[in-house]
Protein backbone atom coordinates (compact mmCIF):
# COMPACT_ATOMS: atom_id res chain seq x y z
CA UNK A 1 0.00 0.00 0.00
CA UNK A 2 2.92 2.11 0.06
CA UNK A 3 1.66 3.80 3.75
CA UNK A 4 4.28 6.56 5.32
CA UNK A 5 4.32 8.22 8.40
CA UNK A 6 3.07 11.22 6.52
CA UNK A 7 -0.01 9.46 5.52
CA UNK A 8 -0.83 8.86 9.30
CA UNK A 9 -0.24 11.96 10.52
CA UNK A 10 -2.20 13.74 8.37
CA UNK A 11 -5.15 11.99 8.43
CA UNK A 12 -4.35 12.34 12.54
CA UNK A 13 -4.48 16.10 12.26
CA UNK A 14 -7.62 16.08 9.91
CA UNK A 15 -9.41 14.12 12.99
CA UNK A 16 -8.05 16.54 15.32
CA UNK A 17 -8.90 19.52 13.34
CA UNK A 18 -12.63 18.06 12.97
CA UNK A 19 -13.12 17.48 16.86
CA UNK A 20 -11.63 21.13 17.86
CA UNK A 21 -13.64 22.99 15.05
CA UNK A 22 -16.84 23.55 17.53
CA UNK A 23 -14.61 25.66 19.55
CA UNK A 24 -13.11 27.85 17.15
CA UNK A 25 -16.09 28.87 14.80
CA UNK A 26 -19.51 30.09 15.57
CA UNK A 27 -23.01 27.73 14.68
CA UNK A 28 -23.54 29.41 11.53
CA UNK A 29 -19.74 28.41 10.03
CA UNK A 30 -20.56 24.61 11.72
CA UNK A 31 -23.65 24.33 10.15
CA UNK A 32 -22.10 25.39 6.76
CA UNK A 33 -19.69 22.67 7.55
CA UNK A 34 -22.39 19.80 7.91
CA UNK A 35 -23.50 20.57 4.45
CA UNK A 36 -19.87 20.49 3.07
CA UNK A 37 -19.80 16.83 5.28
CA UNK A 38 -22.37 15.96 2.99
CA UNK A 39 -21.12 17.03 0.08
CA UNK A 40 -17.91 15.40 0.59
CA UNK A 41 -19.67 11.71 0.93
CA UNK A 42 -21.74 12.37 -2.59
CA UNK A 43 -18.44 13.89 -4.01
CA UNK A 44 -16.21 10.61 -2.55
CA UNK A 45 -19.47 8.34 -4.50
CA UNK A 46 -18.70 9.65 -7.31
CA UNK A 47 -14.84 9.73 -7.25
CA UNK A 48 -15.41 5.83 -6.06
CA UNK A 49 -17.06 5.46 -9.34
CA UNK A 50 -16.50 8.16 -12.13
CA UNK A 51 -13.21 9.11 -11.04
CA UNK A 52 -11.52 5.95 -10.99
CA UNK A 53 -13.03 3.99 -13.86
CA UNK A 54 -13.82 6.71 -16.19
CA UNK A 55 -18.01 5.91 -16.19
CA UNK A 56 -18.54 9.48 -15.78
CA UNK A 57 -22.21 9.28 -13.72
CA UNK A 58 -24.58 12.61 -14.63
CA UNK A 59 -27.14 10.86 -12.38
CA UNK A 60 -25.64 10.58 -9.06
CA UNK A 61 -28.86 12.13 -7.03
CA UNK A 62 -30.78 9.01 -8.77
CA UNK A 63 -28.50 6.75 -6.29
CA UNK A 64 -28.77 9.63 -3.52
CA UNK A 65 -32.27 9.78 -3.72
CA UNK A 66 -32.93 5.99 -3.47
CA UNK A 67 -31.45 6.58 -0.06
CA UNK A 68 -33.04 9.29 1.37
CA UNK A 69 -36.73 8.32 -0.09
CA UNK A 70 -36.25 4.87 1.20
CA UNK A 71 -35.31 5.79 4.93
CA UNK A 72 -37.47 9.02 4.68
CA UNK A 73 -40.20 6.60 3.55
CA UNK A 74 -40.07 3.49 5.81
CA UNK A 75 -39.65 5.51 9.44
CA UNK A 76 -42.33 8.04 8.27
CA UNK A 77 -44.95 6.24 6.88
CA UNK A 78 -44.01 2.78 8.62
CA UNK A 79 -42.87 3.84 11.33
CA UNK A 80 -39.69 1.67 11.09
CA UNK A 81 -36.41 2.18 13.85
CA UNK A 82 -34.26 4.59 12.09
CA UNK A 83 -31.50 2.24 12.71
CA UNK A 84 -33.41 -0.62 10.54
CA UNK A 85 -34.31 2.05 7.82
CA UNK A 86 -30.88 3.20 7.16
CA UNK A 87 -29.16 0.11 6.21
CA UNK A 88 -32.27 -1.10 4.27
CA UNK A 89 -31.90 2.65 2.36
CA UNK A 90 -28.36 1.47 1.86
CA UNK A 91 -29.26 -2.06 0.79
CA UNK A 92 -32.11 -0.34 -2.08
CA UNK A 93 -29.30 1.79 -3.27
CA UNK A 94 -27.37 -0.58 -3.62
CA UNK A 95 -30.05 -2.59 -6.17
CA UNK A 96 -30.67 0.60 -7.57
CA UNK A 97 -26.72 0.69 -8.35
CA UNK A 98 -27.22 -2.44 -10.19
CA UNK A 99 -30.04 -1.34 -12.27
CA UNK A 100 -27.91 1.54 -13.46
CA UNK A 101 -24.83 -0.84 -14.19
CA UNK A 102 -26.82 -3.02 -16.39
CA UNK A 103 -26.41 -0.61 -19.58
CA UNK A 104 -23.28 0.52 -18.34
CA UNK A 105 -21.80 -2.97 -19.50
CA UNK A 106 -22.11 -2.27 -22.70
CA UNK A 107 -21.95 1.54 -23.42
CA UNK A 108 -19.06 3.75 -21.83
CA UNK A 109 -18.61 7.31 -22.79
CA UNK A 110 -20.98 10.20 -23.19
CA UNK A 111 -23.74 7.80 -23.79
CA UNK A 112 -23.54 6.76 -20.31
CA UNK A 113 -23.39 9.84 -19.07
CA UNK A 114 -26.66 10.29 -20.50
CA UNK A 115 -28.35 7.32 -19.58
CA UNK A 116 -27.85 7.63 -15.98
CA UNK A 117 -29.08 11.33 -16.38
CA UNK A 118 -31.83 9.59 -17.83
CA UNK A 119 -32.13 7.75 -14.57
CA UNK A 120 -32.24 10.72 -13.00
CA UNK A 121 -35.02 12.98 -14.67
CA UNK A 122 -37.59 9.26 -14.56
CA UNK A 123 -36.68 9.41 -10.71
CA UNK A 124 -37.81 12.86 -10.87
CA UNK A 125 -40.58 12.28 -12.54
CA UNK A 126 -41.81 8.84 -10.87
CA UNK A 127 -41.36 9.81 -7.16
CA UNK A 128 -44.19 12.88 -8.18
CA UNK A 129 -46.68 10.64 -9.62
CA UNK A 130 -45.99 6.80 -8.67
CA UNK A 131 -48.19 6.65 -4.83
CA UNK A 132 -47.65 9.78 -3.88
CA UNK A 133 -49.28 9.09 -0.56
CA UNK A 134 -45.78 7.53 0.22
CA UNK A 135 -43.24 9.75 -1.63
CA UNK A 136 -45.67 13.31 -0.61
CA UNK A 137 -45.40 13.80 -4.91
CA UNK A 138 -44.45 17.16 -5.55
CA UNK A 139 -44.40 18.66 -2.55
CA UNK A 140 -41.95 15.91 -0.72
CA UNK A 141 -41.84 15.15 2.72
CA UNK A 142 -41.20 16.65 6.00
CA UNK A 143 -41.51 15.85 9.75
CA UNK A 144 -38.88 12.84 9.40
CA UNK A 145 -36.95 12.10 12.20
CA UNK A 146 -33.97 13.73 12.45
CA UNK A 147 -31.06 12.14 14.38
CA UNK A 148 -29.35 15.09 15.67
CA UNK A 149 -30.26 18.22 18.06
CA UNK A 150 -27.93 21.76 17.06
CA UNK A 151 -25.21 22.78 15.13
CA UNK A 152 -22.48 21.17 17.51
CA UNK A 153 -24.05 17.77 17.39
CA UNK A 154 -24.86 17.83 13.72
CA UNK A 155 -21.41 18.87 12.91
CA UNK A 156 -19.65 15.96 14.89
CA UNK A 157 -22.21 13.41 13.96
CA UNK A 158 -21.91 14.43 10.10
CA UNK A 159 -17.82 14.82 10.36
CA UNK A 160 -17.91 11.22 11.74
CA UNK A 161 -19.51 9.67 8.90
CA UNK A 162 -17.51 11.78 6.45
CA UNK A 163 -14.39 10.90 8.04
CA UNK A 164 -15.03 6.68 8.56
CA UNK A 165 -16.23 7.17 4.61
CA UNK A 166 -13.23 8.91 3.24
CA UNK A 167 -10.45 7.05 4.95
CA UNK A 168 -12.14 3.83 3.92
CA UNK A 169 -12.00 4.87 0.66
CA UNK A 170 -9.00 6.23 0.62
CA UNK A 171 -7.82 2.90 2.09
CA UNK A 172 -9.27 0.84 -0.68
CA UNK A 173 -8.05 2.90 -3.27
CA UNK A 174 -4.52 2.31 -2.35
CA UNK A 175 -5.03 -1.40 -2.70
CA UNK A 176 -4.64 -4.09 -5.83
CA UNK A 177 -8.11 -3.03 -6.58
CA UNK A 178 -7.85 0.85 -6.56
CA UNK A 179 -5.11 0.36 -9.13
CA UNK A 180 -7.19 -1.91 -11.36
CA UNK A 181 -10.20 0.59 -11.26
CA UNK A 182 -7.84 3.16 -12.58
CA UNK A 183 -6.50 1.45 -15.24
CA UNK A 184 -10.19 0.63 -16.30
CA UNK A 185 -10.18 4.07 -16.66
CA UNK A 186 -7.26 4.22 -18.62
CA UNK A 187 -7.39 1.60 -20.91
CA UNK A 188 -10.40 -1.05 -20.36
CA UNK A 189 -9.21 -3.51 -22.71
CA UNK A 190 -5.87 -4.02 -21.87
CA UNK A 191 -7.20 -4.75 -17.88
CA UNK A 192 -9.11 -7.60 -19.58
CA UNK A 193 -6.38 -8.89 -22.12
CA UNK A 194 -4.06 -8.93 -18.60
CA UNK A 195 -6.69 -11.81 -17.38
CA UNK A 196 -9.01 -8.87 -14.62
CA UNK A 197 -12.82 -9.46 -14.97
CA UNK A 198 -13.49 -6.57 -16.11
CA UNK A 199 -17.41 -7.07 -15.38
CA UNK A 200 -16.73 -7.94 -11.71
CA UNK A 201 -14.60 -4.71 -10.70
CA UNK A 202 -17.14 -2.41 -12.46
CA UNK A 203 -19.46 -4.28 -10.42
CA UNK A 204 -17.69 -3.38 -7.59
CA UNK A 205 -16.53 0.05 -8.33
CA UNK A 206 -20.66 0.34 -8.73
CA UNK A 207 -21.47 -1.09 -5.51
CA UNK A 208 -18.82 1.02 -3.69
CA UNK A 209 -20.16 3.60 -4.89
CA UNK A 210 -23.63 3.22 -4.46
CA UNK A 211 -23.48 2.24 -0.86
CA UNK A 212 -21.49 5.47 0.12
CA UNK A 213 -24.22 7.18 -1.81
CA UNK A 214 -27.03 5.23 -0.11
CA UNK A 215 -25.42 5.97 3.16
CA UNK A 216 -25.16 9.39 2.59
CA UNK A 217 -28.64 10.31 0.88
CA UNK A 218 -29.70 8.14 3.98
CA UNK A 219 -28.50 10.05 6.92
CA UNK A 220 -28.82 13.64 5.04
CA UNK A 221 -32.41 12.88 4.66
CA UNK A 222 -32.19 12.58 8.97
CA UNK A 223 -30.57 15.45 9.93
CA UNK A 224 -32.59 17.55 7.01
CA UNK A 225 -35.64 16.36 8.61
CA UNK A 226 -37.45 17.59 5.40
CA UNK A 227 -37.67 16.08 1.64
CA UNK A 228 -37.69 18.02 -1.78
CA UNK A 229 -37.95 16.27 -5.37
CA UNK A 230 -37.04 19.39 -6.70
CA UNK A 231 -34.12 20.09 -5.14
CA UNK A 232 -32.61 16.92 -4.91
CA UNK A 233 -33.04 15.67 -8.42
CA UNK A 234 -31.68 19.07 -9.73
CA UNK A 235 -28.94 18.84 -12.56
CA UNK A 236 -27.18 21.92 -10.28
CA UNK A 237 -26.76 19.64 -7.79
CA UNK A 238 -24.96 16.81 -10.15
CA UNK A 239 -23.11 19.74 -11.24
CA UNK A 240 -21.54 20.87 -7.71
CA UNK A 241 -20.71 17.11 -7.10
CA UNK A 242 -19.11 16.97 -10.01
CA UNK A 243 -17.18 19.93 -9.81
CA UNK A 244 -16.37 19.17 -6.14
CA UNK A 245 -14.42 16.23 -7.62
CA UNK A 246 -12.81 18.20 -10.38
CA UNK A 247 -11.88 21.20 -8.43
CA UNK A 248 -10.11 18.65 -5.76
CA UNK A 249 -8.46 16.21 -7.79
CA UNK A 250 -10.52 13.39 -9.28
CA UNK A 251 -9.63 9.94 -8.77
CA UNK A 252 -7.32 10.72 -5.25
CA UNK A 253 -10.13 10.57 -2.06
CA UNK A 254 -8.51 13.72 -0.52
CA UNK A 255 -9.42 15.60 -3.72
CA UNK A 256 -13.07 15.77 -3.29
CA UNK A 257 -12.87 16.76 0.29
CA UNK A 258 -11.06 19.86 -0.57
CA UNK A 259 -13.01 20.51 -3.18
CA UNK A 260 -16.06 19.92 -1.47
CA UNK A 261 -15.00 21.95 1.20
CA UNK A 262 -13.79 24.84 -1.01
CA UNK A 263 -16.97 24.96 -2.86
CA UNK A 264 -19.29 25.16 -0.18
CA UNK A 265 -17.57 28.15 1.39
CA UNK A 266 -16.93 29.36 -1.30
CA UNK A 267 -20.62 30.24 -2.05
CA UNK A 268 -21.63 30.62 1.59
CA UNK A 269 -19.04 33.64 1.56
CA UNK A 270 -19.72 35.19 -1.52
CA UNK A 271 -23.58 35.07 -0.26
CA UNK A 272 -23.34 38.37 0.87
CA UNK A 273 -21.74 40.50 -2.22
CA UNK A 274 -23.61 38.16 -4.37
CA UNK A 275 -27.20 37.20 -3.42
CA UNK A 276 -28.31 35.62 -6.81
CA UNK A 277 -26.68 33.09 -9.24
CA UNK A 278 -23.64 35.02 -9.97
CA UNK A 279 -22.12 33.69 -7.86
CA UNK A 280 -21.92 30.82 -10.09
CA UNK A 281 -19.96 32.58 -12.48
CA UNK A 282 -17.49 33.42 -9.58
CA UNK A 283 -17.60 29.65 -8.97
CA UNK A 284 -17.48 28.94 -12.81
CA UNK A 285 -14.47 31.25 -13.96
CA UNK A 286 -12.44 29.44 -10.61
CA UNK A 287 -13.02 25.87 -11.86
CA UNK A 288 -11.70 27.14 -15.60
CA UNK A 289 -8.96 28.98 -14.86
CA UNK A 290 -7.85 25.50 -12.08
CA UNK A 291 -9.07 22.93 -15.62
CA UNK A 292 -6.50 25.55 -17.65
CA UNK A 293 -3.97 25.58 -15.59
CA UNK A 294 -3.89 22.06 -13.28
CA UNK A 295 -6.25 20.12 -14.26
CA UNK A 296 -5.26 17.44 -11.90
CA UNK A 297 -7.00 19.62 -9.35
CA UNK A 298 -6.40 21.62 -5.79
CA UNK A 299 -4.52 18.29 -4.79
CA UNK A 300 -2.25 18.13 -7.09
CA UNK A 301 -1.24 21.91 -6.53
CA UNK A 302 -0.65 20.99 -2.98
CA UNK A 303 1.73 18.15 -3.70
CA UNK A 304 3.96 19.77 -6.35
CA UNK A 305 4.00 22.91 -3.78
CA UNK A 306 5.08 20.47 -1.06
CA UNK A 307 7.56 18.87 -3.50
CA UNK A 308 9.18 22.23 -4.66
CA UNK A 309 9.10 23.07 -0.83
CA UNK A 310 11.17 20.27 -0.53
CA UNK A 311 13.80 20.72 -3.29
CA UNK A 312 13.86 24.16 -2.02
CA UNK A 313 15.20 22.87 1.47
CA UNK A 314 17.62 20.09 -0.15
CA UNK A 315 19.32 22.65 -1.85
CA UNK B 1 -1.35 -32.09 -30.41
CA UNK B 2 0.59 -29.16 -30.62
CA UNK B 3 1.44 -26.94 -27.51
CA UNK B 4 -1.29 -23.99 -29.63
CA UNK B 5 -3.64 -25.38 -31.74
CA UNK B 6 -5.94 -23.32 -33.23
CA UNK B 7 -8.55 -25.06 -36.10
CA UNK B 8 -10.88 -23.95 -38.74
CA UNK B 9 -10.71 -20.46 -36.77
CA UNK B 10 -13.65 -17.76 -37.71
CA UNK B 11 -13.94 -14.34 -35.78
CA UNK B 12 -16.26 -11.55 -36.33
CA UNK B 13 -16.89 -8.23 -35.29
CA UNK B 14 -21.33 -8.21 -35.26
CA UNK B 15 -21.68 -9.69 -38.22
CA UNK B 16 -18.31 -8.81 -40.62
CA UNK B 17 -16.23 -12.04 -40.72
CA UNK B 18 -12.35 -10.80 -39.22
CA UNK B 19 -11.05 -14.24 -39.57
CA UNK B 20 -12.29 -17.31 -41.83
CA UNK B 21 -10.95 -20.62 -41.56
CA UNK B 22 -7.86 -19.89 -40.40
CA UNK B 23 -5.33 -22.83 -38.48
CA UNK B 24 -2.32 -22.79 -36.99
CA UNK B 25 -0.04 -25.39 -34.38
CA UNK B 26 2.59 -23.93 -32.37
CA UNK B 27 4.97 -26.27 -30.69
CA UNK B 28 6.32 -25.82 -27.10
CA UNK B 29 9.50 -23.83 -27.48
CA UNK B 30 9.04 -22.07 -30.51
CA UNK B 31 9.10 -18.61 -31.69
CA UNK B 32 6.69 -17.80 -34.27
CA UNK B 33 5.39 -14.85 -36.62
CA UNK B 34 2.01 -14.32 -38.07
CA UNK B 35 3.11 -11.56 -40.79
CA UNK B 36 0.15 -9.72 -42.79
CA UNK B 37 -0.65 -6.12 -44.35
CA UNK B 38 -3.01 -3.65 -42.04
CA UNK B 39 -6.46 -5.27 -41.48
CA UNK B 40 -4.94 -8.91 -42.62
CA UNK B 41 -6.28 -9.82 -39.20
CA UNK B 42 -3.02 -10.38 -37.23
CA UNK B 43 -4.91 -8.55 -33.90
CA UNK B 44 -8.06 -10.31 -34.24
CA UNK B 45 -6.21 -13.57 -34.55
CA UNK B 46 -4.58 -12.82 -31.40
CA UNK B 47 -7.52 -11.21 -29.51
CA UNK B 48 -9.14 -14.61 -30.72
CA UNK B 49 -6.92 -16.77 -29.09
CA UNK B 50 -7.58 -14.56 -25.63
CA UNK B 51 -11.33 -15.22 -25.98
CA UNK B 52 -11.99 -11.39 -26.54
CA UNK B 53 -13.97 -11.59 -30.04
CA UNK B 54 -16.90 -13.36 -31.29
CA UNK B 55 -16.03 -16.70 -33.03
CA UNK B 56 -15.97 -20.01 -34.08
CA UNK B 57 -13.74 -23.03 -34.54
CA UNK B 58 -11.74 -24.59 -31.39
CA UNK B 59 -8.38 -23.30 -29.92
CA UNK B 60 -6.58 -25.55 -27.50
CA UNK B 61 -3.66 -24.70 -25.40
CA UNK B 62 -1.41 -27.31 -23.35
CA UNK B 63 -3.96 -30.17 -24.40
CA UNK B 64 -6.79 -27.91 -22.77
CA UNK B 65 -9.48 -26.29 -24.92
CA UNK B 66 -9.26 -22.82 -24.42
CA UNK B 67 -12.09 -21.18 -26.72
CA UNK B 68 -15.06 -20.00 -25.25
CA UNK B 69 -13.52 -19.70 -22.27
CA UNK B 70 -13.25 -16.43 -20.15
CA UNK B 71 -10.39 -14.09 -20.98
CA UNK B 72 -8.95 -14.39 -17.51
CA UNK B 73 -9.53 -18.05 -17.66
CA UNK B 74 -7.60 -18.10 -20.42
CA UNK B 75 -4.40 -16.13 -18.57
CA UNK B 76 -4.70 -18.58 -16.06
CA UNK B 77 -3.92 -21.58 -18.39
CA UNK B 78 -0.65 -19.66 -18.87
CA UNK B 79 -0.77 -17.35 -21.56
CA UNK B 80 0.42 -13.61 -21.48
CA UNK B 81 -0.70 -11.11 -24.05
CA UNK B 82 0.82 -7.59 -24.79
CA UNK B 83 -1.86 -6.32 -26.99
CA UNK B 84 -1.59 -3.73 -30.08
CA UNK B 85 0.35 -0.58 -29.51
CA UNK B 86 1.44 -1.05 -25.97
CA UNK B 87 -1.84 -0.44 -24.80
CA UNK B 88 -0.59 0.71 -21.17
CA UNK B 89 -2.39 2.68 -18.88
CA UNK B 90 -0.29 6.20 -19.54
CA UNK B 91 -1.23 8.00 -15.98
CA UNK B 92 0.04 5.34 -14.28
CA UNK B 93 3.52 4.42 -12.95
CA UNK B 94 5.85 1.67 -14.33
CA UNK B 95 5.29 -0.25 -10.95
CA UNK B 96 1.54 0.13 -11.14
CA UNK B 97 1.41 -0.93 -14.96
CA UNK B 98 3.13 -4.29 -14.33
CA UNK B 99 1.14 -4.87 -10.93
CA UNK B 100 -2.39 -4.55 -13.41
CA UNK B 101 -0.83 -7.72 -15.22
CA UNK B 102 0.18 -9.47 -11.78
CA UNK B 103 -4.12 -10.61 -10.67
CA UNK B 104 -3.85 -13.99 -11.85
CA UNK B 105 -0.41 -14.77 -10.45
CA UNK B 106 -0.27 -12.71 -6.88
CA UNK B 107 1.51 -14.99 -5.48
CA UNK B 108 4.81 -14.99 -7.49
CA UNK B 109 4.08 -11.31 -7.88
CA UNK B 110 7.52 -10.48 -6.34
CA UNK B 111 9.36 -13.17 -8.46
CA UNK B 112 7.69 -12.07 -11.13
CA UNK B 113 8.78 -8.32 -11.05
CA UNK B 114 12.30 -9.17 -10.59
CA UNK B 115 12.29 -11.45 -13.41
CA UNK B 116 10.92 -8.57 -15.68
CA UNK B 117 13.34 -5.83 -13.77
CA UNK B 118 16.43 -8.02 -14.72
CA UNK B 119 14.92 -8.51 -18.37
CA UNK B 120 15.04 -4.82 -18.78
CA UNK B 121 16.95 -3.01 -16.25
CA UNK B 122 15.86 0.37 -17.65
CA UNK B 123 12.54 -0.58 -16.21
CA UNK B 124 13.69 -0.74 -12.68
CA UNK B 125 15.33 2.82 -12.85
CA UNK B 126 11.99 4.85 -13.77
CA UNK B 127 9.64 2.02 -11.96
CA UNK B 128 8.03 5.93 -10.40
CA UNK B 129 7.68 7.28 -14.09
CA UNK B 130 4.35 7.43 -15.39
CA UNK B 131 4.32 5.98 -18.89
CA UNK B 132 2.77 8.93 -20.61
CA UNK B 133 6.25 10.08 -20.29
CA UNK B 134 8.25 7.50 -22.04
CA UNK B 135 9.46 6.54 -25.67
CA UNK B 136 8.24 3.94 -27.65
CA UNK B 137 10.80 1.65 -26.86
CA UNK B 138 10.25 1.62 -23.08
CA UNK B 139 6.42 1.48 -23.31
CA UNK B 140 7.34 -1.92 -25.46
CA UNK B 141 8.98 -2.98 -22.31
CA UNK B 142 6.34 -2.34 -20.07
CA UNK B 143 3.84 -3.78 -22.12
CA UNK B 144 5.96 -7.41 -22.71
CA UNK B 145 7.10 -7.19 -19.05
CA UNK B 146 3.37 -6.71 -18.09
CA UNK B 147 2.50 -9.79 -19.84
CA UNK B 148 5.29 -11.49 -18.56
CA UNK B 149 3.67 -10.70 -14.55
CA UNK B 150 1.17 -13.54 -15.09
CA UNK B 151 3.78 -16.12 -15.37
CA UNK B 152 2.99 -17.36 -19.00
CA UNK B 153 4.26 -20.06 -20.68
CA UNK B 154 3.27 -18.45 -23.81
CA UNK B 155 3.34 -15.10 -24.46
CA UNK B 156 1.57 -13.52 -27.55
CA UNK B 157 2.76 -9.88 -28.34
CA UNK B 158 1.10 -7.58 -31.17
CA UNK B 159 3.77 -6.07 -33.72
CA UNK B 160 6.67 -5.70 -31.21
CA UNK B 161 8.29 -3.14 -33.92
CA UNK B 162 5.61 -0.69 -34.13
CA UNK B 163 6.74 2.84 -34.22
CA UNK B 164 10.67 1.76 -32.98
CA UNK B 165 13.71 2.66 -34.35
CA UNK B 166 15.85 -0.18 -35.66
CA UNK B 167 18.25 -0.28 -32.65
CA UNK B 168 15.18 -0.53 -30.48
CA UNK B 169 13.71 -3.36 -32.33
CA UNK B 170 16.97 -4.93 -32.07
CA UNK B 171 16.55 -4.74 -28.52
CA UNK B 172 13.42 -6.12 -28.28
CA UNK B 173 14.28 -9.25 -30.71
CA UNK B 174 16.89 -9.53 -28.26
CA UNK B 175 14.84 -9.43 -24.85
CA UNK B 176 11.87 -11.92 -27.26
CA UNK B 177 14.85 -14.35 -27.30
CA UNK B 178 15.76 -13.93 -23.87
CA UNK B 179 12.61 -14.84 -22.89
CA UNK B 180 12.36 -18.27 -25.15
CA UNK B 181 16.29 -19.08 -24.01
CA UNK B 182 16.48 -17.95 -20.07
CA UNK B 183 12.73 -18.56 -19.12
CA UNK B 184 11.01 -21.37 -21.52
CA UNK B 185 8.66 -19.61 -23.33
CA UNK B 186 6.97 -20.14 -26.18
CA UNK B 187 5.81 -17.20 -28.66
CA UNK B 188 3.94 -16.10 -31.05
CA UNK B 189 4.22 -12.23 -32.75
CA UNK B 190 2.29 -10.60 -35.26
CA UNK B 191 4.25 -8.54 -37.56
CA UNK B 192 4.22 -6.18 -40.69
CA UNK B 193 8.04 -6.42 -40.85
CA UNK B 194 8.47 -9.14 -42.97
CA UNK B 195 12.33 -8.86 -42.66
CA UNK B 196 12.24 -8.58 -38.39
CA UNK B 197 10.32 -11.52 -38.36
CA UNK B 198 12.64 -13.45 -40.60
CA UNK B 199 15.53 -12.74 -38.10
CA UNK B 200 13.33 -13.47 -34.79
CA UNK B 201 11.12 -16.63 -35.96
CA UNK B 202 11.67 -20.21 -37.24
CA UNK B 203 8.05 -20.34 -38.77
CA UNK B 204 6.05 -17.49 -40.13
CA UNK B 205 2.13 -17.82 -40.99
CA UNK B 206 1.28 -15.23 -44.00
CA UNK B 207 -1.99 -13.94 -42.97
CA UNK B 208 -3.90 -12.19 -46.02
CA UNK B 209 -7.48 -10.65 -45.71
CA UNK B 210 -8.65 -12.94 -42.68
CA UNK B 211 -7.28 -16.02 -44.68
CA UNK B 212 -4.25 -17.72 -44.05
CA UNK B 213 -2.31 -18.02 -46.87
CA UNK B 214 1.16 -19.66 -46.77
CA UNK B 215 3.18 -21.32 -44.04
CA UNK B 216 6.05 -22.14 -43.54
CA UNK B 217 10.11 -22.31 -42.10
CA UNK B 218 12.08 -19.11 -42.26
CA UNK B 219 14.22 -21.12 -44.39
CA UNK B 220 10.92 -22.62 -46.96
CA UNK B 221 10.12 -19.26 -47.39
CA UNK B 222 13.20 -17.37 -48.30
CA UNK B 223 13.31 -19.09 -51.04
CA UNK B 224 9.58 -19.25 -52.07
CA UNK B 225 8.48 -15.86 -53.93
CA UNK B 226 4.61 -16.11 -52.85
CA UNK B 227 5.77 -14.46 -49.76
CA UNK B 228 7.49 -11.83 -51.51
CA UNK B 229 4.44 -11.57 -54.14
CA UNK B 230 1.87 -11.58 -51.83
CA UNK B 231 3.80 -9.42 -49.25
CA UNK B 232 5.56 -6.77 -50.96
CA UNK B 233 3.35 -7.07 -54.06
CA UNK B 234 5.93 -7.40 -57.14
Amino acid sequence: MGLRWYHFTAWGLFAIGLALLPEIVSKGTLRTFIFANYLVIFAISWDLLSGRTGYISFGHPFLIGIGAYTSAILTKRFGIDVELAIPIAVIVTMIGGLIVLLPALRIRGSYFALVTLAFMELMYQLVQVIRPDLTGGTRGMSGIQTLTRGAVNGFYFSSFLMFVIAISSWFLLRTRIGTALTAIGLNESAVEGSGLSVTKLKMFAFMASAFVAGLGGAFYVHYLGSLAPRALFDINFVFTIIVAVLIGGASTIIGPIIGALFLTFLLEYLRPYLPGAERYFIYGGIALLLYMYQPKGIYALITSGWQMLQEKSVK
Amino acid sequence: MSYLEIKSLSSFYGKAEALSNVSLSVEKGEIIAIVGANGAGKSTLLDSIMGMVKQKGTISFDDKTISGKSTSHIVKQGIGYAPERFSLFPYMSVKDNLLVGAFTAREKTKDNLAQVYSLFPRLAERETQETATQSGGERQMVSLGRALMSSPKLLLVDEPTIGLAPKVCNEIAVSLRRMRDDFGLTVVITEQNANFAMTLAERIYVLEAGKMQIEGTVEELKSDNRLIEAYFGT
